[in-house]
């Protein structure tokens, strides 16, 4: 990979200080709030608590907004003529999506370490190996973002585009079972939103293979494929979409 | 190497059916190492496209295109052609220096960055903001970064286009130091000055096709009539007419007839001075006016000439 532009993209995500704001503070404010603060985040689920899980929640939000952002840019960069720029010099497409891939990755892991750093601070309780996996899993399937900031980019090709749809994502955070927890019809409904599976699989190690039912504290079992054709169905919509929307933006030259 | 630049029946036609634009229509150009040539046309005649189809951005409807001997493509993934593109292409939050490291990181052996700053005249403004420099700064930078690659093949479109005078001048200033250098440079310009300032040969485009491919010197010469417009009475249009017709620097008189019979006459000339003494003195022609022949007149005359001839 191209060492000196990953680099050089890092410092450009770090001078913008609104958006780091966003990504990182936003989330892990929240966390205090909703997780750390309250007197329910103490209440036990399995081996680990509620704080817990508001946390991995937390945490997922923040992943989602820096890989959207950073997908949503690159489309935009491109479209503004970088993509001719860089077409003049011998930097293949799939180097800049490399480098574009592991910027994504490395802002998504900000706030992610910055929520669960001050979860292990004020009272977050797990089992150790539900850090890792949970944090992994985070990681991994924020990039699934990238293609929906990227579809963005590509269909409205500006700059406020991009924030629009990081914006959406507090909607969808709703809607996925992130900000408050779900219970009844809209935990039922809440099952087919795009940021629901990608949760509910990081939360996954902690609930023990269960969902939250937020009313009545209960645990109900939730098979595991449904959680991964959740994320599959989404990643190969945002995927198709970004396709499509290439190979328009290509027959209209 | 025999051919910088080779070009045959090249052809780009935009959408199809009848909406379909011929941006570029049948194009035979050879370029050879060390030219330096102008593609001169006005806006729209299709020296955008052909530029975008040398670098390898877009693909000819038919014909063929080969740079320094292999694909577009291949020769700009070899360093050994770049461009200095119109417009856009550049990141607003990074600064100058780190713009032209960034570039400078997808060359194997690139020049050094201090060296391309000094020879695109950005000296001291490494750490200035893109978005803080002035036009002419911006396009500099953008000749820094084709710098990078040390190209054989320098491909300019409009670079001067968001400059004013004096950015223009630093700017082909620059330039001229990269072709002594013995570049082969190729830039498109809808200016008749800067063919005429910096290309031995210039190539005139309109339409998509090539309307004359020669000496700068040769086409300002066919370019650089001027018209002349008089009033002349009824009776004398006929045989002021016939005499200006004669004569073998006028290239051609068209007549407008007013109501009363009397004649507003057009005269394209090569000695206008000449042309205005004889209407104003002999001819009694009165309400002279001499305007100079601009360059899309020099495109029409260049285009009908072509077809009168073939």
């Amino acid at each position: 990979m191209n060492m000196t532009y990953y680099r050089l993209e890092l410092r450009r995500i770090r001078r913008d200080r609104v958006t780091l704001f966003f990504t990182a503070g936003l989330p892990a404010f929240f966390y205090v709030i909703f997780g750390a603060a309250p007197d329910y985040g103490d209440e036990p689920i399995r081996d680990g608590n509620v704080a817990m899980w508001v946390m991995i929640a937390m945490a997922a939000y923040g992943a989602v907004t820096a890989t959207t952002g950073i997908g949503g840019m690159a489309a935009v960069e491109r479209m503004q003529g970088w993509g001719r720029q860089l077409g003049l010099t011998p930097l293949p497409d799939h180097g800049f999506v490399r480098v574009k891939a592991a910027t994504a990755m490395t802002i998504a892991a900000v706030p992610v370490v910055l929520v669960y750093a001050i979860g292990a601070l004020t009272g977050a309780r797990a089992p150790w190996h539900v850090w890792v996996i949970s944090a992994a899993v985070l990681l991994v399937g924020a990039t699934t973002f990238a293609l929906y900031g990227l579809g963005f980019g590509l269909a409205f090709r500006s700059e406020s585009a991009v924030s629009a749809a990081a914006g959406s994502l507090v909607i969808l955070s709703f809607l996925g079972n992130i900000f408050v927890p779900l219970s009844g019809w809209q935990l039922a409904v809440a099952k087919f939103t795009p940021l629901y599976g990608y949760v509910g699989l990081a939360r996954r190690s902690l609930t023990g293979g269960n969902t939250l039912d937020a009313e009545t504290g209960e645990l109900t079992p939730e098979p595991l494929w449904q959680l991964l054709a959740s994320v599959g169905f989404w990643t190969l919509a945002f995927g198709l979409v970004t396709v499509a929307l290439v190979k328009r933006g290509r027959s209209r030259q | 190497m025999e051919h910088c630049i080779r070009l045959r029946g090249l052809t780009k036609v935009y959408g199809s059916g009848p909406s379909a634009k011929r941006a570029v229509d049948g194009i035979d150009l050879d370029v050879r190492p060390g030219e330096i040539v102008a593609l001169l046309g006005p806006n729209g005649a299709g020296k955008t496209t052909t530029i975008d189809i040398i670098l390898g951005f877009i693909a000819p409807t038919a014909g063929e295109v080969s740079v320094l001997g292999r694909t577009p493509r291949q020769a700009v993934a070899d360093g050994r052609v770049s461009a200095v593109l119109q417009t856009g292409g550049l990141l607003r939050d990074l600064t100058v220096g780190e713009t032209v490291d960034l570039i400078a990181s997808t060359y194997p052996a690139p020049t050094p960055a201090h060296d391309v700053l000094r020879r695109a005249g950005l000296d001291g403004l490494a750490e200035r903001k893109v978005q803080a420099c002035s036009g002419g700064e911006q396009q500099r930078l953008r000749f820094a970064l084709a710098l990078l690659a040390d190209p054989e093949l320098l491909l300019l479109d409009e670079p001067t286009a968001a400059m004013d005078v004096e950015a223009r001048r630093t700017f082909w200033a620059a330039m001229a130091a990269e072709a002594d250098a013995g570049r082969t440079i190729v830039f498109a310009t809808h200016y008749l000055q800067e063919a005429e300032d910096f290309a031995r040969r210039t190539v005139l485009i309109a339409g998509g096709r090539i309307v004359a491919d020669g000496l700068t010197d040769e086409i300002r010469r066919q370019s650089s009539g001027r018209t002349v417009r008089a009033r002349v009475a009824a009776e004398r249009v006929g045989p002021t007419t016939a005499m200006l017709d004669a004569r073998a620097d006028v290239r051609s008189v068209e007549v407008d007839v007013d109501v009363d019979g009397g004649g507003r006459l057009v005269v394209e000339t090569a000695d206008s001075d000449a042309v205005a003494r004889l209407l104003l003195g002999e001819l009694g022609g009165w309400d002279l006016e001499i305007e100079p022949a601009s360059l899309e007149h020099a495109f029409v005359r260049l285009t009908s000439n072509l077809e009168s001839a073939s």
